[in-house]
């Protein structure tokens, strides 16, 4: 044994090595040690979104990308934000892949399988990051949110801050003197205060939804205005530079929108009156959801429907969309944290004090975040650099800009409904269209690894009908024609996951009993 | 030299990183900003401690409102001054680093929020207790009634065996119903 001497002397002669740095560890530790840890959530969602996302990048470029070759076409400037032209023909756009058995490799079973594992992997992980998030901050932790308790025994001791200290100790009298008024004036609102609440909650969730309805059907004028009367005009020439611009209108309203409603929603909070915070924030969660979620399934009907029809090779045109609508929204999003909150900041100081600096709105940014994670799963290529460098502008502006939130959120729920969020409906839509592009749309005859098949699930028949020329591969041709194939075996298994959902359901009813049973036991106990 | 120097260093580092939570970089970190807040000749001092008022300090911890009582858990000093030696500083660093269990840290978190180290959180605890977080200036403070108020509200929430007392126990187990305390708990160099 060492003489505490010796220790301290051995380690002070060792040279100091460099810290590997967890990544972002000293931007996290600022945000954390000025806004706290609730808007930290923010920023370890992201960090979780892209390790997330270079697994499926490094699956993706593995078994996709490295057996392919680039072909080499012109290139012209405008294509960086059309898509069209060079691109075509690059690794990005599963339209160029060839359809060929490249030396025992087949293309098309790569790309199928690829994504589908890739599809599964992301459910599952999804899944069980859902699950545990729940389990510990929905079950296990006290249905109270106002309690006092609670508020004191949380205190952020990362925050570093002075000004933020302060300003922290008096939200958190605020918010005690609200928690303990609360009680009594629930008991004060008259029959005619609540039905005025109810009427203003009633108007706003009506002008929101009609909102969101508006915009959708105006998307679908735009669509239908572009390709029946714009295009059908004067004839497509390649090369036009002009026809090439005109196929940007379309992401360049859709992102004006998804950047002007929603501030028009938090607008509606001026006039809204929620008993917490939290609600607040879900309300105006759902609000957002639902506007880009009928954006989107307009777009997408848009592209299943219409487009097969009339293109030749639809697979590289819905592509070079998607491109679009993702570079539009980047922009749109990098544009609005700069310019937006570094305006606010401007006029909340310099123009109209009383106005205040900007709070970081943890739920609108994080929604942005799942949004453009959605698109990614319709094509995943164009999100890695996105994600980085949209991260590094939000902490910018964020640091410069904004101050912390006024009311500390319950930073561990609002993890759960956020990955819960991003499940469902956000992956659970992605996850349909992706199926039903596989299974019921035909492939076009002029590009992708699909062509000349009926469908892309057909290039797994193929693969079986010639398995069952090789001889010792029986038994994979047999679960194929009776496993996969049969309704049966999805039956079953979804019978017996029902059944066991339902004993696990009654072992908690069980637990819920015991556990009130032995409170009570303490409290005999003690009072002998 | 250089080889036993080594070898020892080796064994010590990993000697501290069983016994605390922290990883080998945090280790030599901390070792880094202890040693300059010792004086010139403390450097080569065994044991040496650093008084409480340059403990406070330090960046992470000059604007916590419990930056004296958490100096005076972690010390060892026999006049109960708050100074820190440095495997009292390593203590502390470990209490609140990242993999720290719930067990630890609600452990030193009670012991941080009795005020008068009596082992129970009483009524005169719990009223320094708000006060430490609600801050100074006088519209910022609650009211004697609001106090009396919110100090029944939490004794009923908390307190099973009503004895007018939190007890460690009692204290654990309101800690384990809330999911951010260990997001909370916790200082990083």
């Amino acid at each position: 044994a060492l003489s505490t001497r010796d220790r301290i002397k051995a380690i002070r002669d060792l040279p100091m090595t460099k810290q590997t740095l967890e990544l972002w560890q000293g931007a996290m530790k600022s945000i954390g040690g000025k806004f706290g840890t609730s808007v930290l959530t923010y920023f370890v969602f992201l960090k979780w979104l892209l390790m997330f996302n270079i697994f499926s990048f490094l699956v993706n470029f593995g078994f996709v990308t490295i057996p392919l070759l680039v072909y080499n076409v012109t290139f012209r400037g405008l294509e960086i934000l059309t898509g069209v032209g060079y691109f075509n023909y690059t690794v990005m756009y599963y339209g160029s892949y060839s359809n060929e058995t490249l030396v025992d490799y087949n293309m098309q079973l790569a790309y199928f399988f690829t994504i589908a594992v890739y599809m599964v992997l992301c459910g599952i992980s999804l899944i069980y990051s859902m699950s545990v998030n729940f389990k510990n901050n929905y079950v296990l932790a006290d249905s109270a949110s106002n309690s006092a308790w609670q508020l004191l025994c949380t205190w952020d001791f990362s925050v570093t801050n002075e000004k933020a200290v302060k300003q922290r100790r008096n939200n958190l009298c605020v918010q005690l003197k609200e928690s303990l008024s609360e009680t009594a004036q629930q008991e004060r609102l008259t029959v005619s205060e609540k039905l005025k609440h109810y009427g203003i909650h009633f108007g706003c969730w009506l002008l929101s939804t009609s909102l969101a309805f508006g915009c959708a059907v105006f998307v679908i004028i735009h669509y239908l205005y572009l390709f029946y009367v714009l295009l059908q005009a004067t004839k497509i020439a390649d090369g036009s530079l002009l026809e090439e611009a005109k196929t940007l209108l379309v992401p360049f309203v859709v992102s004006l929108i998804n950047l002007v409603i929603p501030l028009f929603y938090s607008l509606f909070n001026k006039f809204e009156h929620y008993s917490t915070h939290r609600k607040q924030i879900y309300a105006l969660l759902i609000r957002n959801v639902f506007l880009k979620m009928s954006i989107l399934s307009v777009l997408c009907h848009y592209w299943m429907d219409k487009v097969p029809a009339k293109d030749p090779c639809w697979e590289s045109t819905v592509g070079q969309s998607l491109y679009r609508l993702v570079l539009f929204d980047f922009l749109f999003l990098m544009l609005g944290s700069f310019f937006g909150e570094f305006l606010s900041n401007v006029i909340g100081t310099k123009l109209i004090p009383r106005m205040g600096v900007p709070e970081f709105d943890v739920a609108r940014n994080v929604l942005e975040l799942i949004y453009s994670q959605t698109l990614a799963w319709y094509e995943p290529y164009e999100q890695y650099i996105q994600h980085f460098t949209s991260s590094s502008s939000v902490s910018v502006s964020l640091t410069h800009n904004c101050q912390p939130p006024r009311r500390s959120g319950r930073a561990a729920q609002m993890q759960t409904i956020f990955i819960f969020l991003l499940f469902f409906p956000f992956f659970v839509g992605a996850l349909s269209i992706v199926a039903y592009t596989a299974w019921s749309l035909t492939p076009s005859e002029g590009c992708g690894p699909f062509r000349g098949l009926n469908n892309s699930f057909s290039a797994v028949d193929v693969w079986i009908d010639d398995l069952k020329n090789v001889t010792g591969s029986q038994w994979v041709v047999e679960i194929y024609n009776n496993v996969i194939l049969s309704e049966i075996f999805y039956f079953l298994i979804t019978l017996i996951i029902l059944v066991i959902i339902y004993i696990l359901w009654q072992v908690t009813n069980g637990r819920k009993e015991l556990i009130r049973r032995l409170r009570q036991q303490i409290v005999n106990v003690s009072l002998f | 030299m250089g080889t036993t120097a080594s070898q020892l260093s080796k064994e010590s580092l990993s000697e501290y990183q069983e016994l605390t939570f922290l990883t080998k970089q945090e280790i030599l970190l901390a070792h880094k900003r202890f040693t300059e807040l010792l004086e010139k000749h403390e450097k080569d001092q065994i044991d040496a401690r650093v008084p409480m008022g340059k403990i406070i300090t330090l960046p992470e911890l000059k604007s916590n409102p419990f930056k004296e009582r958490i100096c005076r858990v972690f010390s060892t000093s026999e006049q109960k001054d708050g100074s820190l030696t440095f495997e009292d500083f390593l203590d502390l660093l470990s209490a609140f680093s990242d993999s720290a269990t719930l067990e630890i840290k609600s452990h030193y978190a009670f012991r941080i929020f009795d005020f008068d180290d009596d082992g129970t959180l009483d009524c005169a605890d719990l009223e320094k207790l708000v006060n430490c977080l609600t801050g100074e200036t006088n519209d910022a403070k609650l009211s004697s009634t609001e106090m009396k108020q919110l100090i029944s509200n939490i004794l009923e929430e908390s307190d099973i065996d009503k004895d007018g007392t939190v007890n460690l126990s009692e204290f654990q187990h309101v800690i384990s119903r809330s999911p951010d305390f260990v997001s909370s708990f916790k200082i990083v160099l």
